[in-house]
């Protein structure tokens, strides 16, 4: 009887596009994640190659000073939000409960609601555009810039609306992995003998849980601003204050870029070893080091606001404060070079991204320290200098990194290997073309160019380096197609895999490629932190298991998809509000409705299709 | 090994800095030419910071290079199952610490020096942000005690401390002369102070705002000149006289005509001319060498090109900042206003 309860039917198509939308099985949640931020992706990629095609020459009017801003605007909301966060979730999904030794994650439709508010979080921001209000406030939208004095277009609007959203969707996750993490690992899995991955994964997810609520505190102030006319950052004599917008979204901000690049640290610590044909160097002191960094990441936010006008001491102590987080850092970096130290190194595709990880990356942690010295600052903040050292850890770091996990757990998830050739020129062009892009920023930043500038003059001088910078663009973009025709490829032709092509030590490799829906046909036990490469049991592949014998899974639901809909039209809704606020009403009753009938036909729909035949009097 | 690379990265690190110098002379807005006592400070910590990280990215990389090649994989090589070293992993934790104290105790001590008030013979300038144009108030220094007021050109006097307060009447903008002195944010409804600087150098040097601050951020600099004592007090003067009536007949008094009928004075005050206070103040305005906010060289056609279209100069919105005069003033009339506004001069 209760299966049934609803509006809608249990859903039970297992292929086509219905049996995506209502899935709840982990791995195809990580796919949809993962191809939903390869999309954005070349979306923010093609905004960054418009900026550089603008500034390739000083003085250019290839887009106006509205287009520009709006386009580097939505290239870092993009990136940070849409694209290097879902990848990392991408394998938080896919990989955890396999690194794990588990069947899903704790919360399998909680997991569909997570991906569902993230897309339409995203659809809900890039709407925008085509209300021609394509938010032009920055990233990180500082006060009062995004009150209705200097923002007019409801392009503020999109943003906070579709962030809350995502947010939304982000949060749960944070408590999704938390609780998979603790309590679903395989019998014998201690903490200490997770792969890393898992560990920043566990790690990541509470940095999520508590970086998250600022952010959506800052936001409802922002929202309850632009809708309802309050005064929390628009009119300073009446106590408003900008700065405490600045405090509230870097105090979520700094832990953010944590969130970004430890996944990324994760999976170099996890493919290293396994190319280097020997244990990580140091497994305890990475762990330690990954929650150092974590923690003190609490502590730096204001480092971001040197030149505010916080005073001496504050800056005094924001600095030290954020030395210290190179500390462990560059424990990391040298720990990782410890493992490749006596090993016997393989250099496939997936090698050398961690590897060109641990290089660029070690750069961008370099420059940070430059801009940690508050004097360095004075001239380096909010010039491209800044914008050159953050790319090379996001970019020479996170997309490094995830792109080495790509090329790693490719075969895991298709079944297939990724071409070696096209990957090694892909490697090579991106190395090059990464390095022609970033690097000059240093420079014409130490040189005086400001960033989020449309466009400068011929005396400034700059014109050279930006020329080359575009260049480099180019050489990047170049490779990430490479990159994707390999993908294309690969997953449909590509040379079959084996259960573990790489000789990996961890119980992903243990099952087919790509695994079966219920991963683990018998729950491994292990005792060690290399279960492959320690433990004989765990080699033999385990025999498939005939249909009737299966264990059950939790069974598809239409409703994760229906509330994460509710939720992203309550903020339609509201939208709709300020333009016609009767409308706007009616909208938000309707899918606010839909949405407690979403949550009660969740709450009686049991978690797996052949109910346990509990009855309900 | 070690000694010879050591040797030979400090030498590559200052042929960058050398290199990068170099492009400073030709970048009139490098953070690497400093003029004033301030900037002294903050580039021998530059440089101290930069050459320690060249240092340590080189070697690094040296090192990884180094493993990379000793320990590619052989046939039949077996790698050594080594689980960690708590020596080099302790050594690897103190290290950089020491290398980070050597950093940051300079930074304390700059930043303690930089936290004071200016003195009290130090030359004070509040400076105020505007969409998109630097407002300059040197307060006591106008006509009866008040205000000298200036904008998007900043006079000081060389060898005299410069205590300049910083405030926005809008959004966030920053104050950045990268010659004189590291940036800091004009913030609306606070008062901040840009550390007390000394310039050492005369010249003209390059600001610009640093906060994206809307629309027309790319297009908000300004100037610092630089001028020895005697030339500071001689624009000072001029500056709190009124401007003299044109020649009759000619251009600039056509445009002195204009100014006054046509609305400019509404908003710009010349001295001795008009009262408007919602642009900048164009008092002396023939001595400033821009035009639209460090934009355009202030000639008398880009003067002109700027009245008569700001469009094609600056994306400015269509309410609350300067109109366009395409459709009121002729190309002749607005070259007659330029003509007006360059005869502002101090003799």
């Amino acid at each position: 009887m209760a299966a049934n309860i609803g509006i809608l039917r249990r859903p039970v198509a297992t292929t086509g596009i219905w049996s995506w939308v209502t899935t709840v099985d982990h791995k195809r949640i990580g796919i949809l994640y993962g191809v939903s931020a390869l999309f954005f992706f070349v979306l923010g990629g093609l905004e960054a190659l418009l900026m550089r095609a603008q500034l390739a020459q000083p003085d250019q009017t290839i887009v106006s000073a509205d287009t520009y801003n709006s386009l580097f605007t939505m290239h870092g909301t993009t990136m940070i939000f849409l694209v290097v966060m879902p990848a990392g979730a991408a394998f938080f999904n896919y990989m955890i409960p396999l690194l794990i030794g588990a069947r899903d994650v704790a919360f399998p439709r909680l997991n569909a609601l997570s991906y569902w508010l993230y897309i339409f979080g995203a659809i809900l921001i890039n709407f925008s555009f085509f209300m021609d209000a394509f938010p032009k406030q920055t990233w990180v939208g500082y006060a009062p810039l995004t009150s209705h004095a200097f923002s007019a277009t409801s392009g503020v609007d999109y943003w906070v609306l579709g962030l809350q959203v995502l947010g939304l969707g982000t949060l749960i996750a944070g408590f999704n992995f938390v609780i998979t993490i603790l309590n679903m690992r395989a019998p014998g899995m201690t903490l200490m003998r997770m792969p890393i991955f898992v560990w920043m994964t566990l790690i990541i997810s509470f940095l999520v849980i508590f970086a998250f609520p600022p952010l959506t505190v800052a936001l409802t102030m922002l929202m309850l601003d632009r809708f309802f006319d309050t005064n929390f950052f628009v009119d300073i004599k009446s106590g408003s204050d900008p700065l405490l917008w600045q405090h509230l979204f870097w105090i979520f901000g700094h832990p953010e870029v944590y969130i970004l690049i430890l996944p990324a640290m994760g999976m170099v610590s996890d493919i290293l070893p396994t190319f280097s044909r020997k244990p990580l160097f140091g497994y305890a002191t990475v762990v330690f080091a990954g929650a150092s960094i974590a923690f003190l990441g609490w502590g730096v936010w204001a480092h971001h606001m040197f030149t505010s006008g916080m005073g001496g001491w504050a800056n005094a102590a924001f600095s030290g404060a954020t030395m210290t987080i190179a500390v462990p850092t560059g424990v990391k970096i040298f720990n990782w070079l410890g493992t490749l130290y006596g090993g016997q190194l393989r250099f496939s595709t997936p090698m050398l991204f961690a590897l060109g990880f641990v290089s660029m990356f070690m750069l961008g942690g370099l420059s940070g320290v430059m801009h940690a010295a508050v004097p360095v600052d004075g001239q380096q903040h909010d010039t491209y200098f800044v914008v050159a050292h953050f790319h090379y850890v996001l970019f020479g770091g996170s997309i490094f990194g995830l792109t080495a996990g790509i090329y790693y757990w490719f075969p895991k998830f298709s079944g297939r290997m990724l071409n070696e050739k096209l990957g090694k020129v892909h490697f090579w062009l991106m190395l090059i073309g990464f390095n022609l892009t970033f690097m000059p920023m240093h420079i014409v930043g130490a040189l005086g160019m400001p960033r989020r500038i449309y466009t400068y003059s011929p005396d400034q001088n700059w014109g050279a380096l930006n020329s080359l910078i575009s260049f480099g663009a180019l050489v990047l973009a170049f490779s990430i197609l490479l990159f994707i025709i390999n993908l294309v490829r690969s997953s449909r032709s590509g040379e079959k895999a084996p259960m573990n092509p790489w000789g990996a030590s961890t119980l992903e490799w243990t099952i087919p490629s790509p695994p079966p829906h219920y991963n683990f046909a018998v729950v491994p036990t292990v005792s060690s932190q290399h279960p492959l490469w320690d433990e004989e049991a765990n080699v033999i592949l385990p025999p498939a298991l005939p249909a009737h014998e299966e264990p059950e899974m939790p069974a598809p639901s239409y409703w994760p998809v229906v509330l994460a809909a509710s939720i992203s039209m309550l903020a339609g809704g509201l939208l709709i509000y300020s333009a016609m606020s009767w409308a706007g009403i009616a909208v938000m009753a309707a899918f606010g409705a839909l949405g407690l009938r979403a949550i009660y036909g969740w709450i009686f729909e049991p978690p797996y299709a052949q109910g346990a035949g509990h009855h309900h009097v | 090994m070690p000694r010879g690379l050591l040797r030979r990265t400090t030498l590559m690190a200052l042929a960058a800095l050398g290199v990068l110098s170099l492009a400073a002379c030709a970048t009139p807005q490098s953070s690497f030419s400093p003029a004033s006592d301030v900037a002294d400070n903050i580039n021998t910590i530059y440089v101290l910071v930069v050459t320690a990280a060249t240092i340590i990215g080189f070697l690094v990389l040296m090192a990884m290079a180094y493993l990379i090649i000793r320990f590619r994989a052989r046939p039949g090589g077996k790698a050594r199952q080594i689980h960690g070293s708590n020596k080099l992993e302790i050594a690897w934790t103190v290290l950089p610490i020491g290398i980070l104290l050597i950093i940051t105790i300079p930074v304390m001590f700059f930043v303690n020096a930089t936290s004071q008030a200016a003195g009290s013979d130090a030359v004070k300038v509040d400076a105020i942000g505007h969409q998109w144009w630097f407002e300059f108030r040197y307060p006591g220094l106008g006509p009866d005690g008040k205000d000298l007021v200036t904008a998007n050109e900043l006079v000081l006097p060389i060898g005299r401390q410069a205590g300049i307060t910083l405030t926005s009447v809008d959004v966030i903008h920053s104050f950045w002369v990268p010659a004189l002195a590291g940036k800091t944010d004009m913030v609306p409804g606070r008062t901040n102070h840009l550390s007390p600087f000394t310039p050492n150098e005369l010249g003209t040097f390059y600001g610009q705002c640093a906060e994206y601050c809307g629309v027309a951020h790319a297009k908000m600099r300004f100037r610092v000149k630089v001028v020895s004592l005697g030339e500071f007090e001689k624009w000072v003067a001029a500056q709190n006289t009124a401007a003299a009536d044109p020649d009759a007949g000619s251009a600039a008094a056509r445009g002195w005509a204009l100014f006054q009928t046509q609305g400019c004075s509404g908003c710009h005050t010349i001295n001795g001319v008009s009262a408007g206070t919602f642009g900048p103040n164009l008092t002396l305005f023939g001595e400033r060498s821009t035009v639209a906010a460090g934009i355009l060289e202030s000639t008398q056609e880009n003067v002109a090109k700027w009245i008569h279209d700001v469009q094609s100069v600056k994306p400015l919105p269509a309410q609350g900042s300067m109109p366009s005069y395409k459709d009121t003033l002729t190309e002749a009339q607005a070259l007659d206003l330029a003509a007006y506004l360059k005869s502002l001069t101090v003799n």
